[in-house]
């Protein structure tokens, strides 16, 4: 029982850990695996995503403007964001355990059928990022006419986290939406 | 994950697992696969690569053409 515990680095998994979430033994996690309970998680990234997404916007929610005035508006958004990134970023790792963590795995830890899935919610992710993309450079050719979007400040670097965000956890959202039994 | 509905594969590992009296947890440890893949087999949602057919029939002491088919089993037979 003192095998080494492989990394995969690429993947980002360990093999006792995907392991673990093949078989049953994280029995606390059973309830996250109802197809249910999967979708409502899909839709909480979802929106969670989003909201990283327009990071840049949130003080408007308040303010009506992009500018902070005070030192406490500056704190309670700075903690806010900080706070959100946190949230998905606990979703995604939810959503890896909700789908066995087949969406990141290696072959070798997966038999046939389940690469199969594997392969196929990267390639429904892959459009998916694609529409995501075309959509980010549509915002970004079109949005400052329609003064919605204009480049500046902290714009792009919520952009970028909530982009590497989809791209880490599209596979795991397609492969929980999608599969009847996990 | 569902099979080819141009292909349907048929099968009958259900019925020769519970002959032998094994659980689907026993059959995917014998052919290296996750129980789950042996509930999607035996409801024919998932059609088996050559490989993991024979090592199924292997397995369940079966021959391939008599435990996988293109056309319905008969009931009973």
């Amino acid at each position: 029982m003192s095998k080494k515990n492989k990394i995969y680095w690429f993947e980002g998994v360990t093999e006792k850990g995907v392991k673990s979430l093949l078989t049953d033994e994280n029995s606390k996690y059973r309830w996250l695996r109802s197809q249910r309970n999967r979708r409502v998680l899909v839709v909480l990234m979802a929106v969670g995503l989003i909201a990283v997404a327009m990071g840049s916007y949130w003080p408007t929610l308040k303010t009506g403007s992009l500018i902070l005035n005070s030192g406490a508006e500056i704190a309670i958004y700075s903690v806010t964001a900080i706070f959100v990134i946190f949230a998905v970023f606990g979703g995604y790792l939810l959503l890896r355990i909700s789908v066995r963590g087949i969406g990141d795995a290696p072959n070798e830890l997966l038999d046939e059928r389940q690469i199969k899935v594997r392969d196929t919610s990267f390639r429904y992710a892959y459009y998916a990022m694609g529409y995501v993309v075309l959509g980010l450079l549509l915002l970004m050719l079109i949005g400052p006419d329609l003064q919605m979007f204009q480049p500046k400040g902290n714009d792009g670097s919520y952009l970028v986290v909530a982009t590497l965000f989809a791209f880490s956890s599209m596979p795991s959202m397609v492969l929980a939406w999608r599969e009847r039994d996990i | 994950m569902s099979r080819n509905p141009e292909e349907p594969v048929y099968n009958r590992i259900e019925e020769a697992r519970n002959s032998l009296g094994l659980t689907r947890q026993d059959l995917a440890d014998k052919v290296g696969v996750h129980y789950q893949t042996i509930g999607y087999l035996e409801r024919e949602e998932y059609s088996p690569s050559l490989v993991l057919a024979l090592r199924i029939a292997k397995a369940l002491n079966q021959e391939v053409s008599g435990l996988f088919s293109q056309t319905p089993f008969k009931k009973g037979k």
